[in-house]
């Protein structure tokens, strides 16, 4: 009876979650409720984590519970300690989630609400959750070894050589791409810069605190900046009124580019306790607070969805980056739906505190799903904008113009009627000069995000304060993936040159220190510097080259777990790695073909570079622009072959791994797993 | 009813320190007992070098 009422419940659920989705899918002419979108994800993601983690768990992976996982064997009380499960899954998820699922969901949004939304929810339940369980089990399995380790002594030391190096490779253009999307957010805002400047002596009055008076005492410390970051976000409107102090904070893209970087430089540099742990600290808070709070918004307000399901920009011409929905729209939204990057979690804290090994399926699985569904948040905000203000905000100066009038004109022209009148009244009401030519994505979803908590609390009355409530929160946890990356890829690169030079190892050198911070900032500096100098955003270049670098990386995982259920005998199973490998190797070699060779000089990196060399060749750039047009030129060609060294490393690792299938499969060799020996857990009747 | 409602509110609470880190030094210290420990200054600080010093937030 029990088992017939159980499946009768789990058919509504699905109904119900299909439903939702065929209604997004299929509704047309009259405009769709964002709680479609949030009960058709949700249902989804509960039938996907009964059963098909459930299959994952028990067939492909036999998850063992009798086994001691690392926590508890080399249960230290420091890194590795057993820990109840949901405080887990919070660690794991607060870990996974940045600016990654809310960014790139914005951004796609510009081919309509339905292939991102789709592809969120699809890419997380058949790709992204499965990369990141068999990861992190395989590690559970492997003492907590990181992903590099694991694929150096499961597919071989060029492996392990081809996965740090694009680890490297990705952190200097993830770290270039969220500090742009920073950038393009608080330029010509003094209210924004304003607050975000503050959270930077908040962080280190935080840092003291548990440095030297109280130490260890994170909840003390954390309330405290997040009473002080609260006023910081009001006082900011008083300093945007201020003929004084305006001018200090309104600051151009190249000035805030040259400050992120002189931040980016001196958190890599100095000591950690003072200003990356706290604003890690206050950044985690901030964003499980909001997250929760957009979900809760959402169901309360239940915003009407303006975009379109599919816009005109399906074809390729899109404002906000140009390129078709295949591959570009997979590219654009990798956390959310699959990230690379999450291997790299998968792989480092979260298996060393796992007290079972079935806990890997609530944490691995379930801390994915839950990304996704911030994803499709982000997606409903956007998407519940008037298109004309979504694309207003979202398209770069060079392309609709730079006054509201020229945007009006352009974006008119697409079958979006804009008033200029309307974007002037949204700009004044968010207590902004102009909200046009904000491309990035964070400005967009930070309007989205205020129209929806204004609908709950405060109304119109405090929309000035909720989007930039919004924009800080975005801020704070890209610059908390600022610090802490620069930080991480100090130490690679550190690690790296100690192979030529042993005494570059010694992380407590100043000489080293300040050496590397130079090296790996110069690197992420640079990129950001062309991005904000690029006359089409910036984004359109640096986003797909990050989407491609995170997504090679998850290909690699994907590799790398292929690898090891061949290894283990689960050869029928294998599908479940190998169909979303080939799905991402496939988009990610496309989408490199496409951004290098593409002919059409907005999609193409060479065709920029040659059209931008005509166009100085016949005298259509002014003397003054020639020098600035040139640098434009050579970095289209370094961002070419930036792509094409990505595409080069997955085939080399595709190449290295099937040669090894082939000799597994075809019994030529031997096939050992690096699996530490089985002990049985003390903890098998219960939890500690 | 009250009482079990002040016993979720407490687990709350301890699954809240847990996860930010504010309960770690206590854990270390039971973990030790009655064995040599470090200071919680010290523990902190080594704490937060073991945990920066490889990738710990994603994009």
């Amino acid at each position: 009876m029990n088992r017939l009422l159980s499946s009768l419940v789990w058919l509504a659920v699905a109904l119900v979650g299909a439903g939702a989705l065929g209604a997004i899918a299929l509704w047309r002419g009259e405009p769709v409720n964002g709680v479609f979108f949030v009960v058709g994800a949700g249902c989804t993601y509960l039938v996907a984590y009964r059963f098909y983690s459930a299959f994952l768990a028990a067939r492909v992976l036999s998850l063992d519970a009798t086994r001691a996982t690392p926590a508890e064997r080399l249960d230290d009380g420091r890194d590795f300690v057993p820990t109840n499960r949901w405080v887990v899954l919070g660690h794991h998820f607060a870990a996974i989630a940045g600016p990654g699922p809310l960014v790139g969901p914005t951004l796609a949004a510009q081919f309509g609400y339905l292939p991102g939304t789709l592809w969120l929810v699809a890419g997380a339940v058949l790709g992204g959750g499965v990369q990141d369980f068999v990861i992190l089990f395989f590690s559970l399995r492997r003492d907590g070894r990181s992903l590099g380790q694991i694929a150096r002594d499961e597919v071989g030391r060029r492996a392990g050589l081809l996965a740090m190096v694009s680890v490297l490779a990705i952190m200097v253009i993830l770290l270039a791409v969220v500090a742009l999307v920073v950038v393009n957010a608080l330029k010509h805002s003094p209210w924004g810069a304003f607050t975000l400047a503050m959270t930077i002596p908040i962080a280190m009055l935080m840092g003291l605190y548990m440095r030297f008076w109280r130490p260890g005492r994170v909840m003390e410390a954390s309330a405290i900046g997040f009473v002080l970051i609260l006023l910081a976000v009001v006082a900011g409107q008083w300093v945007a009124l201020s003929p004084d102090w305006a001018p200090v904070f309104t600051l151009t893209g190249p000035a805030l580019a040259a400050a992120v970087i002189v931040y980016g430089f001196a958190a890599s540099a100095v000591p950690v306790w003072l200003l990356l742990a706290p604003r890690d600290y206050l950044s985690a808070f901030i964003k499980v607070g909001v997250v929760l709070a957009l979900a809760a918004g959402i169901v309360l307000v239940r915003p009407t969805i303006q975009m379109p399901a599919l816009t005109r920009f399906v074809d390729g011409s899109g404002p906000v980056f140009a390129g078709t929905i295949f591959p570009f729209c997979f590219i654009t939204i990798a956390c959310g739906a699959v990230s690379g990057f999450h291997a790299l979690i998968s792989s480092g804290t979260t298996p060393k505190l796992l007290v079972r090994e079935s806990d890997a399926r609530l944490v691995g699985y379930g801390s994915m799903l839950m990304e996704s569904f911030v994803g499709v948040m982000a997606m409903v905000a956007a998407c519940a904008l008037e298109p004309v203000v979504y694309f207003a905000i979202n398209r770069p100066a060079g392309i609709v113009g730079a006054t509201t009038e020229e945007a009006a004109t352009t974006i008119s022209g697409w079958g979006f009627p804009l008033d200029p009148a309307t974007m002037h009244q949204l700009a004044r009401s968010v207590g902004e000069e102009t909200l046009l030519n904000r491309t990035g994505g964070a400005p967009s979803l930070a309007v989205g995000m205020a129209h929806i908590f204004s609908g709950t609390i405060g109304g119109e009355r405090l929309l000035g304060i909720w989007y930039h409530f919004a924009i800080m929160f975005e801020a704070l946890f890209i610059l908390t993936v600022l610090d802490a990356g620069t930080r991480v890829g100090r130490f690679m690169v550190q690690e790296l040159l100690s192979r030529a030079f042993p005494r570059m190892a010694h992380t407590g050198s100043w000489t080293s220190t300040l050496l590397t911070s130079g090296i790996i900032v110069g690197a992420w500096g640079y990129f950001l510097y062309q991005g904000v100098l690029d006359p089409l955003g910036g984004i359109n270049s640096l986003w797909p080259l990050f989407g491609i670098a995170n997504q090679i990386l998850a290909s690699v995982a994907l590799v790398v777990a292929t690898t090891i259920l061949l290894k283990m005998g689960r050869t029928r199973y294998v599908w479940v790695t190998l169909l979303p490998m080939a799905w991402l190797v496939t988009v990610t070699l496309t989408g490199s073909w496409q951004k290098v060779f593409h002919e059409n000089p907005r999609i193409g990196f060479l065709a920029q570079a040659r059209s931008l060399e005509q166009q100085i060749a016949e005298g259509h750039v002014p003397e003054a622009k020639i020098a600035d047009t040139r640098r434009v030129v050579f970095n289209n060609r370094l961002d070419a072959a930036v792509t094409g060294f990505f595409a080069l490393l997955i085939l080399a690792l595709l190449l290295e791994a099937a040669l090894q299938w082939y000799r597994i499969l075809t019994g030529q060799r031997t096939a050992p797993l690096s699996e530490s020996p089985y002990v049985r857990t003390k903890w098998a009747e219960g939890s500690p | 009813m009250t009482a079990r409602v002040r016993s979720a509110l407490r687990t709350l609470w301890r699954r809240l320190r847990e996860w930010s880190g504010d309960a770690a030094y206590d854990v270390y210290a039971a973990r030790v007992g009655g064995g040599e420990r470090v200071s919680r200054e010290v523990f902190y600080l080594e704490s937060l070098r073991r945990r920066y010093s490889r990738p710990n937030r994603c994009c």
